[in-house]
């Protein structure tokens, strides 16, 4: 609580997160570069025009801003009033998918509300942020016992279901289990079952690897059984699975530790897919070599830090879960991603927030650092 | 309501901040063990890596090809060009992008270049991602163009959707005259290297550097792409005329198509060669021989046709010692294994002119006389007595007349070409001289003309310290060592001009691929042969061989209208009683004052009498008939009747316009309706070279001989004339006598050698076929 008294200003009603706000416009202004330099060679080669990206995600990147701005204005309370709406709205559209739904690369994830494509995966992250708050508030007490506990889980579990079963989209299912997962080991004492579940989670896990891996060669396999195969030897799958990965991975490995200079990457020419997505942070490392990773990360480090404090100083419990919610979310996110990117995980398609090319994961990551700035706003009060 | 603010106002306790920081270390421990990784990939794999993404980048060069630089004649006319053409280059990957580029490209490329539509269907659906593949190969341009329209966005014709091909530069030879001076240019092989004559000789002149497109890295491992263009082969001017070559090559090509199946079916001969020089820069002024190839497509079969077979190893093939030769068929040809069919392919493309060493005979004579001359050896005013034969060693060798052609000075001794004045000339000057004089004209020596595969000829003449008398006297008269055509004809050409030795040359100039000069390429005496006093006295002897209308052996190598001088050869080949037979002239323009030497060697003419020098000169005079006016030559000797017809005959199938001749031209066409009664004896005399018509042709001359020197008929008139020849009959030998110089045919003036193991070893060495 003294730590308080350091970070408030004398005006005490208004305090904003400069800091919070530099990172994030930081890893923005980054991202765009990034973006643009990621993709500017494939986009001309197919589009015609090389900023095709960089625009879009600039449009983006505005788009969410004025979004954070709005969010932070909104006292979170009212977050929490209509938490239960919020949570049904996002289920409508991704219930929406399954008619209007859009295929882009081969996956059914995106539908067009006004012309803007909309990814209700990424809207459903938001809605679970702010419905899992309201809910542990709710439960409170009653989230000691195993009925309360499992009824936290099963809403969002009820979501990740949706996005894996409509939209087929694994990651984002994790993601949101993930965010829940962080909020309720907060907000319940005792690690005993959250290590029992880790270490249950890593052994199933590794059964099932091991499983697939010796029935290899028998049929029935789906893809993302060789994409676990092509994890475990991206060489021997360099051609199929393996082949993004590999990619990515010579690109890392080439960058150095200063790498080949911003702009320079041979390994976005072609080689890594859609380099501008999942994959940016390989090139990233290609371009600016370990020390622009690591710097990125440190980045990252310090954004998530923010929030933690920011969640430690909340006024009340919701807020403080809000803000766990939204730094679970990121962390997640940039974990998994550059898990992706150095082959430590299997491939799976989890976007670098703020960096990576992608609208409707910008807007809805902005919105939720402006839930963070909203209650970074009440601090004190 | 309130209970509801009051739980919303729940706080956050110092349980759950210790679980945030919990919560915020683990992300920690997550993000350095992701830094960790980032670290290790980048230690343990980074060069790896690196050397895999510089592999991956398409930065292997392709090269761009330069245009090789032409051959020129004297006069500017190119014999040798490269022409740019185009590969059609399909890009499989680029083309299946979209399945509607599909049909039209593939339409487009079986409509403009007559592709088969199924196999490039199959080609790309087997091939998905091939990005090089070769569809056709040296399209030119004009059938490239249209196409090329297809693609150039704001064509008429463009349509967008033909994709995934490209045109790659290339370029081929390509030899505007066909067979015109084949064995002196040579020929390129596919990849634009030079193969025979010209093209090999200055195969590196005439390329250039290849181009590049290529990828590196600087020092900062960036990707830089750069561009360095082809530099195109120089050029090279040669001292060929082509005028005087197609001249050259037609009446090659004619002696031929007369004599093609005569005695025997095959070529004309085995060989032709023919050279002309000018004797006072060395430079070639034509080279050629028979049978040719057109370097466009030297691997056409019809033109080993008629060509004497060589096996497997190279080696002339024979059925006996007797024959010349087994002639190649298209039966033949059907059956020959590659290895053979390769050689005679050989065979076809050397330069006889260069290449093939043969005995030169009686060609000799003069540097014989030469040797003794400048040696002090003789005067020049020796009386020698010729009985027909001459015994030296233990050898009867023989004259060509071997009935013996009485007192013989050294000037008849040329004019006759008598054997036994030369042997005796030749013993007065010794071995030593005799050896010494022979290196200095370079037999034995490579005369370095600037064409590949000019022989070696060093152990074809015999050395000093083993040249026994016998030797010496065969040597004389051109016998038992070998030369090739180019070291006769620069050899000779010191003889007459006044006994500078020029080393002979093909190219003058070399010119850059933009027309500036490089090089130019002057005329270099070697050393001098003879002083120009013992020259002149040659050319003075060498002028009777032609002028000395009764006994001269080239008289009929003269021209109309011109004095000429020269030297026949008929020379023996091994084994020596095969009656096979390298008839040459060596001949000179003007007489007086020689400008231009032309040397013709028959090899093995098909006629049934081969050793008649005849079918040397009918090739030089027919030559030098219209090669003189063309040169500029005024004539100088009147043309008697029988000649201006023949001349008219001649000029009506002369590759060079004819000259005027003054008032000869214009009082012969005023008589021209006068003179047609006379074409037809004309007719026969302009082919009296024939030898199907020998026997009225030698008729003839008997009976004219007869005329011109009743009282002085020769012994061999009295013998019984052979009905299929014409030629008499020895009565106690039964060999045909040539009627007009006594010659026994088979009665040959070297007797075999066998019996001396010496000798015979060196002729087996020195064999040139």
């Amino acid at each position: 609580m003294q730590r308080v008294g350091v970070l408030r200003k004398p005006k005490e009603e208004s305090y904003i997160d400069y800091s919070l706000i530099f990172i994030i416009l930081f890893l923005l202004a980054f991202g765009l570069v990034m973006v643009y330099s990621t993709s500017s060679y494939e986009a001309n080669l197919d589009l015609g025009d090389s900023s095709y990206y960089f625009r879009h995600q600039l449009v983006s990147t505005v788009i969410g801003l004025v979004a954070m701005m709005i969010v932070s204005y909104i006292p979170y309370r009212l977050f929490a009033k209509f938490a239960f709406p919020i949570y049904i709205a996002a289920a409508v559209l991704l219930l929406l998918v399954i008619p209007f739904g859009r295929t882009i690369n081969g996956a059914k994830r995106w539908i067009y509300i006004m012309g803007m494509s909309v990814q209700p995966a990424e809207v459903a992250k938001f809605a679970v942020i702010v419905f899992s708050a309201a809910l542990i508030i709710k439960l409170r007490k009653n989230l000691m016992n195993p009925k309360g506990y499992a009824t936290a889980l099963a809403f969002p579990a009820f979501y990740s279901l949706m996005v894996y079963g409509i939209t087929r989209n694994l990651s984002s299912a994790i993601i949101i289990m993930g965010i829940t997962v962080v909020m309720l080991f907060i907000s319940t004492p005792g690690y005993k079952r959250y290590i029992i579940a880790a270490l249950s989670v890593v052994a199933l896990v590794g059964v099932v690897v091991v499983i697939i891996v010796n029935s290899e060669h028998s049929s029935g396999m789906n893809y993302r059984f060789e994409r676990v195969l092509a994890w475990l030897d991206p060489k021997a799958h360099a051609s199929g699975k393996g082949f993004q990965t590999l990619q990515a991975l010579y690109a890392i490995g080439s960058g150095g530790i200063f790498g080949k200079g911003l702009g320079e990457s041979m390994q976005k020419m072609g080689f890594i897919p859609e380099a501008q997505n999942d994959m940016i942070f390989s090139v990233i490392c290609e371009e600016l070599g370990l020390f622009g990773a690591i710097a990125v990360m440190l980045m990252f480090l310090l954004l998530i830090w923010r929030l933690m404090i920011i969640a430690n100083n909340a006024p009340d419990m919701l807020g403080a879960l809000l803000v766990i919610g939204v730094m679970g979310h990121i962390s997640i996110q940039v974990i998994l991603n550059i898990a992706v990117v150095t082959n430590t995980i299997p491939n799976t398609g989890i976007t670098l927030p703020f960096i990576s090319y992608g609208g409707s994961a910008v807007i809805i990551q902005l919105a939720e650092v402006g839930l963070a700035l909203n209650v970074a706003r009440n601090i004190g009060r | 309501m309130k209970q509801n603010a009051r739980v919303n106002k729940q706080k956050f306790t110092i349980g759950m901040k210790k679980k945030l920081v919990v919560l915020f270390v683990i992300v920690l421990l997550a993000f350095v063990g992701l830094g960790v990784r980032l670290i290790l990939i980048t230690k343990n794999n980074g060069e790896e890596y690196e050397k895999q993404v510089l592999s991956q980048q398409q930065y292997d060069s392709t090269t761009i090809p330069f245009r090789r630089g032409e051959i020129k004649d004297a006069n500017g006319t190119t014999l040798a060009y490269s022409e740019k053409v185009y590969n059609v280059i399909l890009d499989a990957k680029l083309l299946l992008r979209n399945e509607k580029y599909v049909d039209p490209t593939v339409n487009a490329l079986v409509k403009y270049f007559k592709l088969d539509g199924g196999a490039i269907r199959n080609y790309l659906s087997e091939h998905p991602t091939s990005q090089y593949y070769t569809l056709a190969k040296k399209i030119e341009y004009d059938q490239v163009a249209p196409f090329q329209d297809l693609m150039t966005p704001g064509t008429d014709t463009y349509d967008e959707n033909i994709q995934g091909v490209w045109f790659e530069d290339n370029y081929i030879r390509k030899y505007p005259n066909g067979t015109l001076a084949c064995d002196v240019l040579g020929f390129t092989t596919g990849d634009n290297i030079g193969t025979y004559g010209l093209e090999e000789y200055y195969n590196d002149t005439l390329s250039g550097t290849l181009g590049r497109e290529f990828g590196y890295l600087d020092e900062d491992s960036t990707l830089e792409r750069t561009t360095i263009p082809a530099t195109d082969g120089d050029s090279i001017v040669t001292t060929i005329d082509g005028n005087l070559q197609t001249i050259v090559e037609k009446y090659i090509k004619q002696y031929n198509d007369e004599h093609v199946d005569n005695a025997r079916k095959g070529n004309g001969a085995n060989n032709i060669g023919c050279i002309m020089m000018d004797v006072h820069t060395g430079d070639i002024l034509a080279m050629a021989s028979y049978p040719n190839f057109d370097p466009n497509d030297p691997r056409d079969t019809s033109k080993l046709i008629g060509m004497p077979a060589v096996d497997e190893k190279g080696k002339l093939i024979r059925e006996s010692d007797l024959d010349s030769g087994v002639y190649i068929t298209q039966e033949m040809l059907d059956e020959m294994p590659d290895e053979q069919l390769y050689q005679n392919y050989n065979a076809l493309w050397r330069n006889f002119c260069i290449t093939d060493t043969y005995e030169p005979g009686s060609v000799a004579k003069p540097f014989t006389v030469a040797t003794a001359l400048e040696t002090g050896s003789i005067t020049g005013e020796e009386v020698y007595n010729c009985t027909g034969k001459l015994d030296i060693g233990g050898w009867e060798i023989h004259c060509h007349n071997t009935y013996g052609d009485g007192m013989v000075s050294v000037e008849r001794g040329i004019t006759i070409s008598c054997n036994v004045a030369m042997m005796h000339v030749a013993q007065a000057t010794g071995v030593s001289n005799f050896t010494k004089f022979q290196k200095s004209f370079g037999f034995g020596l490579k005369s370095n003309v600037d064409l590949a595969g000019e022989a070696r000829t060093e152990n074809t003449v015999i050395k000093p310290e083993e040249m026994t008398p016998t030797d010496l006297a065969t040597n004389a008269f051109g016998q038992n060592f070998d030369c090739d055509m180019i070291e006769m004809i620069a050899a000779f050409s010191s003889l007459i001009n006044g006994g500078y030795y020029y080393e002979p040359h093909m190219v003058k100039k070399i010119v850059s691929s933009s027309g500036s000069t490089i090089k130019n390429i002057e005329p270099r005496i070697l050393r001098q042969t003879i002083s120009p006093s013992t020259s002149e006295k040659i050319i003075k002897y060498c002028n009777t061989v032609v002028s000395n209308t009764e006994e001269g052996t080239g008289k009929t190598a003269r021209p109309a209208g011109y004095m000429i001088g020269g030297k026949t050869g008929t020379a023996q080949t091994r084994p020596r009683g095969n009656r096979q037979y390298v008839v040459s002239f060596m001949g000179y323009a003007p007489a007086d004052h020689p400008d231009i030497a032309i040397y013709v060697v028959v090899d093995r003419p098909n006629v049934p009498m081969q050793d008649d020098a005849k079918n040397a000169t009918w090739i030089v005079k027919r030559v030098l008939t219209e090669a003189l006016p063309y040169l500029n030559y005024p004539m100088t000797e009147e043309i008697s009747e029988k000649e201006q017809a023949e001349l008219d005959e001649l000029r009506a199938n002369m590759v060079t316009p004819s000259t005027p001749n003054g008032q000869e031209e214009q009082a012969e066409g005023e008589n021209a309706e006068g003179e047609k009664a006379e074409g037809e004896n004309a007719e026969n005399t302009a082919e009296e070279g024939k030898t199907e018509e020998k026997k009225e042709d030698t008729d003839k001359q008997k009976n004219d001989k007869k005329e011109e020197k009743k009282d002085d008929s020769n012994i061999w008139e009295k013998f019984d004339v052979d009905e299929a020849t014409g030629y008499y009959i020895d009565p106690n030998t039964h060999n045909l006598v040539n009627p007009e110089n006594g010659n026994e045919i088979g009665g040959d003036v070297l007797p075999d050698f066998e019996g001396e193991p010496k000798a015979n070893e060196a002729s087996e060495g020195k064999s040139s076929e």
